[in-house]
């Protein structure tokens, strides 16, 4: 039948063309001599292709449904199906799952990146509180976002036969609610944390040199890096560009009250699927680091106060600005003020 | 097993809007909600044509292919429904469909837009009860033996609804009844059928010859 | 609401069905809805409160089979009730006219029985509200008012404008509640609808109807639509025409100023200036003439003034019919040429055709095209009038109109005796109900009253100039759209002076909102015709019957119910209901049914008796699609619906006749020939058929109409038997109660009315033979003078007509543009039942006026700009443009289905709670102004000027 369907369709689209052409011919000597009113008595006319190219465009026809803003043929539907089905879902897949095998590999292999000495025990402000939490906020926002929305991507194919229509249509609908109303506050958070840390992740001409030495592996030596490091830098201006990119599609797509077409929602998902990808592909690679992959990382963002050996191993430069604003690094026990820690912290 | 179909023959649809409101009385849809439409091209020119568009209950439906919950199902007949208990609202049925078939009661901020609606082609929808079936889909009036009411109250039998070997025969019988230039779609001076012995021959003419055997 | 799936009383138990009940709920429900969804800008449209879907039910169905009330097409229903709900709606496949089929209306018809917006209670305006009334009180207050008006003005001065929407018992009885009331001030919507036809197509050859059917279309090969929109009007009728389109190869051609639907599914479109009509055909029988394509053998044996027809056509020529129409010699000819190659064609008008001031030079003039080519009387052929509401032919039929009883017996004396006596009642006392004075020389009793389309200056008018003792106090609208009259400020004027205003509908209509009025205003709660049975007549004359399908919604009555109240409030009760049986309060309207068989002699109402109805209601699927008879079965051989003139008693048995004076067929079966209506010859030329006679006839030429005396001289007397000789002695085929005459004439072959000639001169008409005249609003002064319209007219229908002191002002220049109007496919009429129905109201929910891109960039409007439309006599509105290339860069059309909106005021909050549709708009008739049919006082709509402007903000 679908054959059927399909050889109907190309008929009457050949007849058009067709058409198109003999009318075209049987027309040209006439037109010349043609009177308005004649033409409009003998021209039973026919839906031509310039009708069909409007009809694509949105234009030139009618509907029953009131103020209707649907066209007729949605020829872009198909693309985006394509691009999303076809293309967009499985390179996340490979993304994905490919960052987390060579995660795995890597951790395996290379193991983790221990301290080089001993710890002083001198711990040193690295976090402010407002930061942790803000960090922390917005890291859960991202992982139920990334989470929620990869079960909107590929739960159905994993959930739905696991446990059940009901547990699935409870799990996929409170999936999207997370991720709808999630989204906007992890997408203002975000642009806060990005004005706050803007200042450290100002690119600096160490940061070169960090990347030739692949952020201390290549090579025995440690490459220099302040507050923040270039890798660290990378990951900031992923989430100042892509990330904000993410943001915005998701509004568009959170939002349909402002007008947008299907055309406008079709892009919008198709930015929010390879930028929401590629953000969470590398987040995994930050979240590894941050973990699992190196020593005294996690604690810092923990605990905000990071041990004088790591700050000096990591962050040399850093490690100089604060040991040179303070005298000496603290000894005792990280304070309770926040502020005056704040204060404390050159950045 | 049948194929069900839609086929809106533009050589008779004058846009009466039948189908639209014959569907409203079979499901009673919100205030809004048109599962099925009349669509006129080059509207008040010489080449005005309409035609009316529902669900086409596509073979590779991109709203199922698209759905993130798997909503979608088709039935044995061919008929593309969708579970509302499922269905998130997330609107992709909508951004996919070549139709604009998907519906929506409400289209607000975060995304809030109910469950999707579109036509059944009369077949309901999954449902424990007949009284929950047609509160949420409407009727099943295929299971009653019927087809949809927008084919079956179509002012100028234009619509035609059923088995799609069934349509395209009608169909084909009334593109070579009142000739054809360009496989039916539109109005251009009609083909002279020529030869007195033509017009007995007419259903002849209509016989389909990709199937294998014909019916009465 | 739920329907209770195990009921624990059986269903309209108590009189008061769960679904009533349930109804009444629901209803509560609706208006707090509706108070709390507030209201929606300018587009007034309202989305429906809360869903109210219908539950699903397994209670089991009741399946009743009725006919929509939207359009006079006749279209089939199957409506399933269960426990009293309506709650399936199946189409009905073996329905002999419209095989399931539907349009926007009738595929919604089902909401008739579930849309809550609804007048619900008796009500009255006191203070400027509205208050609920019960039914005795207020058939008390409006009867003691009534009375009191016919104490102070007389019995004319209270008018019964009655309705189309009535079923035929119902028109039949209205019209004999205004006659036993003493007055001929009664009318309905035929007066503005199609009055001109009847009037110019009963003058040429007998009978004032569409003369085929639908289903005969199919056997046309080609078909001219001259102001007539069916796929917008009549849409199911287009499933018989685009049959003929296919199967029969027909040419379609369709005239009409705006580039409609049906234009869209034409062989040949032609665009002419709305009011040109006559010129138009003239134009056409010049080719026609020209090239010998006329049938001369039909005009020779059955056509009378064919040669003047001749000799006015050769005053359009091609140059001229160009400069009146704007139409080519070119496409003349080629329009000319297929109606003369493709026969047999049918002529389609509606009321582009017929809502003109010339509207009856207009219709005879497409009847004398069909005759000189010969297409009267043969299956595809005809003049295919199509009807407008459901029972317009019907009521028209029964005489609901101010100049004449039922069944066209006219206002003589003659006819009041010939139907007091079917009614029982004694002439003199019919006569005393009557004001006994003079005026102009005649009787009230035997003189036109008002008419539906003039109440305004009935109203409005000095009591000097009306015909009558008074001007109009009190007025009933029993079924009546006044948007849909033109002259909309002045109405609203007359409101106000009314005494009395009784709306009885099941809808508040414009007239409850539109009046300035606080007080002395009461709407009665009218039931559907879904609410009660009864039968109703399509547009190719076939009678069916309705089952009632629900019991009346909430507080509503039958229409017959309410004027049997409403007659034995006035005091003649008995005199009313003399032959009728009254159960639940009500006639019964099979006692109705053959009383009108009883009387209807002259247009052979007289065999559909209840049961033939029944039985044809019963046994649809027996009737052939294509010949609508009946093969097999237990009436085999009708024609469907019994198709009017079904000669005798229904014991007689006659099978309808399918196709007016079609001579082929025996009269016996179904046969006619053209009817002797006008004297047997004029001017001494003879009127009678000239050598040709119905198959089977005895009589082999033309004879005049059949009287006892004319029995005797053909020695047929005693044919008749003994009892019928008793009744006939001395009557004629149309008062013989017997039936006799009508009998034997038939089984000799002849038809009861004679055999005479078409003709095309009605010498009893202003313009004998058709002439163009110019509108009384042209943009065309140059043409005024060559075709000036009539003269004003002192008295007509009572009233001062005018058509000279109009016509001499010049209003072109102040306003360029030429307005008309037209209907959309999800309204009907006024619009105030459609648009209360929220699956058509979804689909129209904005009035608009259609304007030429040209004309639109000109007068630097944009689409959906709001615009005003101002009417040369003041009236104005204001509408969204749509700018389209359907009409022309002159003419701006509107659709009339709105109201609600006056002059860009709302009026919404003036509706009974609950009451207000979905959609208001503003009426195009607001903007349309003076003008009326030189002989039936038909209202121009079609025609008139404007001038429009983009309205700020």
């Amino acid at each position: 039948m679908h054959t059927l369907m399909q050889c109907l369709w190309r008929l009457r689209m050949l007849g058009a063309v067709l058409l198109l052409a003999v009318l075209a011919a049987s027309l040209a000597p006439s037109t010349h001599a043609a009177e308005p009113n004649e033409e409009l008595g003998q021209a039973v006319g026919t839906v031509d292709a310039d009708t069909w190219r409007d009809v694509k465009n949105g234009e030139n026809f009618i509907d029953t449904r009131h103020e209707s803003t649907y066209s007729l043929i949605n020829t872009s539907g198909e693309t985006w199906r394509q691009i999303r089905n076809e293309w967009i879902s499985p390179a996340g897949l490979i993304a994905i799952g490919g960052m987390l095998a060579i995660l795995i590999i890597f951790y395996l292999v290379v193991g983790r990146n221990d301290l080089d000495h001993e710890r002083t025990g001198r711990k040193i402000l690295r976090w402010t509180a407002i930061e942790r939490a803000l960090h922390w906020t917005v890291a859960t926002l991202f992982i139920a976002l990334a989470l929620t929305g990869l079960n909107l991507l590929y739960g159905k194919f994993v959930f739905r036969h696991i446990f059940g229509d009901v547990f699935w249509a409870n799990m996929i609908m409170g999936s999207k609610l997370i991720h709808n109303y999630a989204g906007p506050v992890f997408g203002i958070l975000l642009i806060v944390i990005l004005a706050k840390w803007l200042k450290v992740n100002l690119p600096k001409k160490h940061d070169l040199e960090w990347f030739k030495q692949g952020g201390g592996m290549v090579g025995d030596k440690h490459p220099d890096a302040g507050f923040a490091n270039a890798g660290e830098k990378v990951w900031f201006w992923l989430l100042a560009s892509v990330g904000l990119l993410v943001v915005v599609s998701g509004l568009v797509l959170d939002f349909p009250i402002f007008g947008q077409t299907r055309d406008d929602m079709q892009w919008a998902n198709m930015f929010h699927g390879v930028t929401s990808l590629i953000l969470m592909t590398v987040a995994l690679g930050h979240i590894y680091i941050g973990t699992l992959g190196t020593e005294g990382a996690f604690e810092g963002m923990a605990t905000g106060y990071v041990d004088e050996t790591w700050a000096k191993q990591h962050h040399n430069l850093w490690y100089e600005e604060v040991k040179e604003s303070a005298g000496q690094p603290h000894q005792s026990d990280p304070p309770i003020d926040d502020d005056t820690a704040t204060a404390q912290r050159p950045n | 097993m049948a194929q069900m179909k839609f086929l809106c023959d533009a050589e008779r649809c004058i846009e009466c809007n039948g189908c639209v409101t014959a569907c409203k009385n079979a499901n009673e849809t919100d205030w809004g909600i048109q599962r099925r439409r009349v669509v006129t091209l080059d509207d008040g020119m010489p080449s005005e044509v309409s035609i009316s568009v529902a669900c086409m209950h596509c073979d590779d439906a991109p709203c199922m292919a698209v759905c993130p919950t798997d909503c979608f199902y088709k039935t044995d007949d061919g008929i593309v429904l969708h579970d509302k208990d499922i269905c998130i609202g997330c609107g992709y049925c909508l951004y996919a469909c070549p139709f604009g078939a998907p519906q929506f009661p409400k289209q607000e901020a975060f995304g809030e837009r109910g469950k999707m609606d579109k036509c059944t082609f009369c077949a309901g929808g999954p449902a424990e009860t007949k009284e929950e079936e047609y509160e949420k889909y409407g009727a099943n009036r295929i299971a009653e033996g019927k087809l949809p009411l927008c084919a079956e109250m179509c002012s100028t039998k234009a619509l035609l609804a059923g088995d799609a070997q069934t349509i395209s025969d009608i169909f084909r019988q009334r593109v070579v009844y009142r000739g054809h230039e360009d496989g039916g779609w539109s109005s251009v001076e009609k083909a002279q059928l020529s030869g007195p012995d033509v017009s007995g021959n007419l259903d002849e003419m209509a016989y389909d010859a990709t199937r294998a055997t014909r019916e009465g | 609401m739920r329907l209770t799936r195990k009921s624990s009383q059986p269903a309209g138990q108590g009189g008061l069905g769960i679904s009533r009940r349930q109804f009444l709920q629901r209803s509560g429900v609706a208006t707090g809805g509706l108070a709390a969804a507030g209201f929606m800008g300018h587009g007034m449209m309202q989305a429906a409160s809360a869903k109210e879907k219908t539950a699903y039910s397994d209670a089991p169905v009741e399946t009743k089979r009725t006919i929509c009330s939207h359009c006079s097409v006749g279209c089939g229903v199957y409506a399933e009730v269960q426990e009293g709900v309506w709650t399936k709606q199946e189409p009905a496949f073996d329905h002999p006219i419209n095989r399931g089929a539907h349009c926007a209306k009738g595929a919604s018809l089902r909401e008739h029985g579930h849309s809550t917006r609804r007048l619900k209670y008796p009500m009255k305006l006191v203070d400027g509200q509205w208050q609920r009334l019960e039914w005795d009180q207020a058939i008390e207050e409006i009867g003691d008012k009534v009375l009191e008006l016919r104490d102070k003005h007389g019995p004319d001065s209270v008018y019964w404008l009655g309705s189309a929407k009535f079923n035929n018992e119902q028109a039949y009885l209205m019209r004999k509640l205004a006659a036993l009331w003493g007055t001929n001030n009664t009318d309905h919507q035929a007066r503005i609808c199609h009055s001109t036809t009847v009037a110019g197509v009963a003058n040429t050859w007998g009978y004032g109807a569409m003369t085929n059917s639908l289903n005969d279309i199919q056997n046309s090969k080609s078909i001219l639509f001259i102001g007539s929109n069916p796929s917008e009007a009549h849409p199911v009728a287009m499933q018989h025409i685009l049959l003929a389109k296919e199967r029969n190869n027909a040419q379609i051609i369709v005239v009409d100023p705006r580039f409609t639907r049906t234009a869209a599914k034409s062989d040949k479109y032609v665009r002419l200036r709305p009011g040109s009509d006559v010129a138009y055909i003239w134009g056409l029988l010049w080719h026609i003439f020209e090239n010998g394509w006329e049938d001369t053998q039909f005009i020779e044996q059955r056509v009378y003034g064919m040669d003047k027809v001749r000799s006015e056509v050769a005053n359009f020529p091609p140059d001229v019919v160009e400069s009146i129409t704007g139409v080519g010699e070119a496409d003349m000819y080629d329009v000319a040429k297929r109606i003369s190659e493709n026969r047999p064609g049918c002529v389609v008008w509606c009321m582009g055709g017929t809502q003109h001031t010339t509207g009856n030079n207009n219709t005879r003039a497409y009847c004398i095209l069909e005759l000189a080519l010969g297409n009267l009387g043969v299956s595809g052929g005809g003049a295919n009038i199509f009807r407008g509401h459901d029972n317009v032919q019907g009521a028209t039929d029964l005489g609901l109109m101010s100049h004449s009883l039922p069944g066209y017996y006219g206002l003589s004396e003659g006819a009041w005796k010939h139907w007091s006596k079917i009614w029982n009642v004694d002439y003199e006392w019919i006569k005393n109900r009557f004001d006994p004075n003079e005026y102009n020389g005649s009787l009230p009793m035997n003189s036109n009253g008002i008419t539906v389309s003039r109440w305004i200056d009935g109203v409005l008018e000095e009591d000097a100039d009306i015909a009558q003792r008074s001007s109009l106090k009190g007025m009933f609208y029993w079924g009546h759209a006044v948007n849909s009259q033109t002259r909309g400020p002045e109405m609203k004027k007359a409101m106000s002076q009314l005494e009395l205003m009784v709306v009885v509908d099941p809808y508040p209509t414009v007239a409850a909102v539109m009046n300035d009025r606080t007080d002395g205003v009461y709407l009665l709660p009218a039931a559907t015709q879904f609410e009660t049975t009864g039968s109703v007549t399509a547009t190719n004359r076939a009678l069916q019957w309705r089952d009632q399908v629900i019991e009346p919604m909430f507080d509503s009555k039958p229409d017959h119910e309410i004027m049997y109240l409403m007659a034995q409030k006035l005091g003649f009760g008995d005199e009313f209901t003399r032959n009728f049986a009254i159960e639940n309060g009500r006639p019964v309207i099979e006692d109705v049914l053959r009383e009108i068989n009883a009387g209807m002699w002259t247009v052979g109402y007289t065999g559909q008796s209840p049961e033939r109805l029944k039985a044809h209601q019963k046994n649809w699927h027996t009737f052939d699609f294509h010949s609508m008879q009946a093969l097999g079965g237990p009436i085999d051989g009708d024609y469907y619906g019994l198709p009017w003139p079904c000669w005798g008693t229904a014991e007689f048995g006659h099978p309808g006749t399918p196709l007016l004076y079609d001579m082929s067929k025996p009269v016996k079966e179904g046969g006619l020939t053209f009817r002797a209506r006008f004297g047997v010859e004029h001017d001494g030329v003879n009127l009678l058929a000239d050598g040709v006679a119905s198959a089977g006839s005895e009589i082999k030429d033309g004879y005049p109409e059949f009287t006892a005396d004319m029995l005797k001289q053909l020695g047929w007397w005693d044919d008749l038997t003994a009892e019928e000789k008793k009744a006939a002695e001395g009557k004629n085929w149309k008062t013989d109660l017997s039936g006799g005459i009508q009998r034997v004439a038939i089984e000799h072959g002849c038809a009861p009315f004679g055999n005479a000639k078409a003709r095309c001169e009605v010498w009893t008409f202003p313009d004998p033979i058709p002439k163009h005249r110019e509108p009384l609003y042209t943009p065309r002064r140059d043409l005024v003078e060559k075709y000036p319209t009539w003269d004003d007219v002192a008295s007509f229908y009572r009233l001062p007509t005018l058509y000279r002191s109009i016509q001499e002002n010049d209003f072109s220049q102040e306003f360029p543009i030429i307005l008309t109007s037209g209907r959309l496919v999800e309204y009907e009429g006024g619009g105030e039942e459609t648009r209360s129905m929220s699956w058509l109201a979804e689909l129209q929910q904005e009035m608009f006026v259609e304007i030429n891109p040209a004309q639109a960039n000109d007068l630097g409007i944009k689409n959906d700009d709001m615009v005003w439309v101002h009417g040369p006599e003041g009236g104005k509105v204001k509408v969204k443009a749509m700018v389209t290339p359907r009409v022309a860069r002159d003419v701006a059309f509107m659709p009339f289905h709105f109201g609600g909106i006056f002059q860009g005021e709302s009026l919404a909050d003036k509706y009974p709670e609950g009451a207000r549709p979905y959609v208001l708009g503003e009426a195009a008739n607001t903007a349309t102004t003076y003008g009326y049919d030189i002989v039936t006082q038909m209202q121009e709509t079609k025609c008139t000027l404007c001038r429009i402007e983009k309205a700020s903000a």
